[in-house]
């Protein structure tokens, strides 16, 4: 009882400073109750880097969880981003001209006083004026906006405890904050307990409110990349609820069923996309022919997204190793459907070492109004983008996970993947467009180094 | 294809048959040795589960399905 005294403060303590927040509910029916314990912690630092000089990430993340007793459990996640690179602005590669844009800080597409301009190894030019950058882009590169930057610090906790018996409630809560973005959400989660803990039925619902602040203005969407309509700061929030089963399928099966549903509403744009207007010949759009200001026009997407997914993932038992597999079917009212499966393997190698071959595929169907690029004969549509996120596209995982147990329930890890994506649309039969690449390939390197521990 | 009704009741159905179906399923208490191994719990690694959501979030349109789905990033 001495040692329960402490913990019960604590946990007095932190149930009031959590009592407003939320985790995905994660119950399983296959968990056995767990007495008090040590602080677990679970703390990794991330390194991602694409190929071309595209987004590289440093990314430190600590999760820490406690059993107060009785299975009271508090949970916190604290991660810090350091984003930078080249990012695709949405425009396509031209073949033989050379392409001008200017940051999203910039205000205007023509160079004023003072410029300073740098070439950057792969031939491309950037001119930095008092508030203004513009940076070109050769002939048959994809155009990649090259000051691309953020960070990013985000905090989550989650308190979960017994309501009754075999029902247990969670509530959690995050916040993040980046140059460009706000978000705060809080959710809330019940699961309930049948036949002897082998099934498991869990509901929770999720509220997110986020504020957009895009660097530069928010451009009205639509507009001509060279008349920046720009706005202030722009919001958006997301409703969405979860169900879920977990159930015990035998000695060594254990498997999730869950079916979720969301809806976003407001700003759902990304304000540093643009498409390219072409005329018939797959050249740019003449601006001397035509009433706009420049053969670019900002993204615009619905003000309202409806998603939904079903997910069914197992843990199974094979000998000494785990089976860790998983599929996930998604749908949204933007027409991208997706399918995701998931394969992990954890193989001991020997008492203390084990490796955890990972592989995963993606597809995605490409979003209703998505385009490559406009043409110059169609009218402008009322929405429109060009986010290579938003196109039809499959895309791999590869790699392995290597731990070592180095004794006192401290655990070392390794995570070495590759991430490949391959969009279905990547070429034009238009005259000038042929033999362009306008959806390059992306690859990306995943370094993960863990340190599990427990105080 | 995948309409809100038609997911529910496919969730529903599931959900009743397997309740429904529990009597030749799950394991007594102390048949519970393999599942009690960390290596099987649905969320083993909830670090790497949350790096995962937030590098597939911010580069595909799907997200989410093994929690609430991603969000609470500009990435996207």
């Amino acid at each position: 009882m001495q040692l329960k005294t402490p913990a019960n403060a604590l946990r007095l303590g932190l149930m009031a400073a959590t009592c407003a927040l939320l985790s995905p509910p994660t119950t399983h029916a296959a968990d056995a109750p767990e007495d008090d314990g040590p602080w677990q912690v679970d703390a990794g630092l991330l390194y991602y880097k694409e190929n071309e000089g595209r987004v590289r990430t440093i990314e430190p993340v600590v999760n820490v969880r406690r059993n107060l007793g009785d299975d009271h459990i508090v949970g916190f996640n604290f991660a810090f981003d350091s984003l930078s690179g080249g990012s695709p602005n949405g425009a396509i590669a031209a073949k033989s001209k050379i392409q001008t844009f200017a940051t999203p800080s910039g205000s205007s597409l023509t160079p004023g006083s003072g410029p300073q301009t740098y070439v950057s190894p792969s031939g491309n030019t950037y001119t930095t004026l008092a508030k203004v950058t513009l940076y070109t882009i050769q002939p048959g590169a994809l155009p990649l906006d090259p000051n691309f930057h953020d960070r990013r610090i985000s905090f989550d906790a989650n308190w979960s405890q017994p309501v009754s018996t075999n029902v247990k409630g969670t509530v959690g809560g995050h916040i993040s904050d980046e140059l460009d973005f706000d978000s705060l959400a809080v959710n809330g989660a019940l699961s309930r307990d049948f036949n002897a803990k082998n099934s498991t039925v869990s509901f929770g619902m999720n509220a997110e409110l986020d504020k957009i602040k895009a660097i530069g203005g928010t451009p009205v969407g639509g507009s001509d990349y060279a008349q920046l309509l720009k706005t202030g700061s722009k919001s958006k929030h997301v409703i969405g609820g979860l169900l879920g089963l977990t159930q015990v399928i035998s000695r060594e099966w254990v498997a999730q069923l869950n079916y979720s549903y969301d809806r976003s509403q407001g700003y759902l744009t990304d304000p540093y996309k643009i498409l390219s207007i072409v005329d018939s010949t797959g050249n740019l759009m003449a601006v001397s022919s035509s009433t706009a200001a420049s053969p670019y026009r900002f993204e615009n997407r619905p003000g309202t997204r409806t998603r939904q997914s079903l997910y069914v993932g197992n843990k199974v038992a094979l000998g000494l190793q785990t089976l860790d597999v998983s599929y996930r079917r998604g749908k949204d009212d933007w027409s991208v459907k997706s399918d995701t499966v998931d394969v992990r393997l954890r193989v001991p190698i020997s008492n203390d070492w084990y490796i955890e071959p990972h592989v995963r595929w993606y597809r995605q169907t490409a979003a209703e109004f998505y385009h490559l690029y406009l043409d110059q004969v169609d009218a402008i549509p009322q929405f429109m983008s060009a986010d290579p996120r938003l196109a039809g596209f499959t895309a791999t995982t590869i790699g392995f996970k290597v731990g070592v147990d180095l004794g006192g329930n401290n655990e070392l890890s390794l995570r070495l993947e590759q991430y490949q994506q391959k969009a279905s649309e990547r070429f034009s039969s238009l005259l000038n467009l042929q033999g362009l690449d306008l959806n390059p390939s992306l690859k990306s390197a995943i370094v993960q180094i863990g340190w599990k521990m427990e105080y | 294809m995948l309409n809100a009704r038609t997911a529910l009741m496919i969730f529903l159905v599931a959900s009743l048959g397997t309740l429904q179906g529990c009597s030749t399923l799950g394991v007594k208490p102390w048949q519970r040795d393999l599942l009690a191994r960390k290596d099987m719990a649905l969320d083993a690694n909830p670090l790497d589960a949350a790096i995962d959501d937030h590098l597939y979030f911010s580069k595909e349109a799907a997200s989410g399905g093994k929690g609430f789905g991603g969000g609470g990033c500009g990435c996207n």
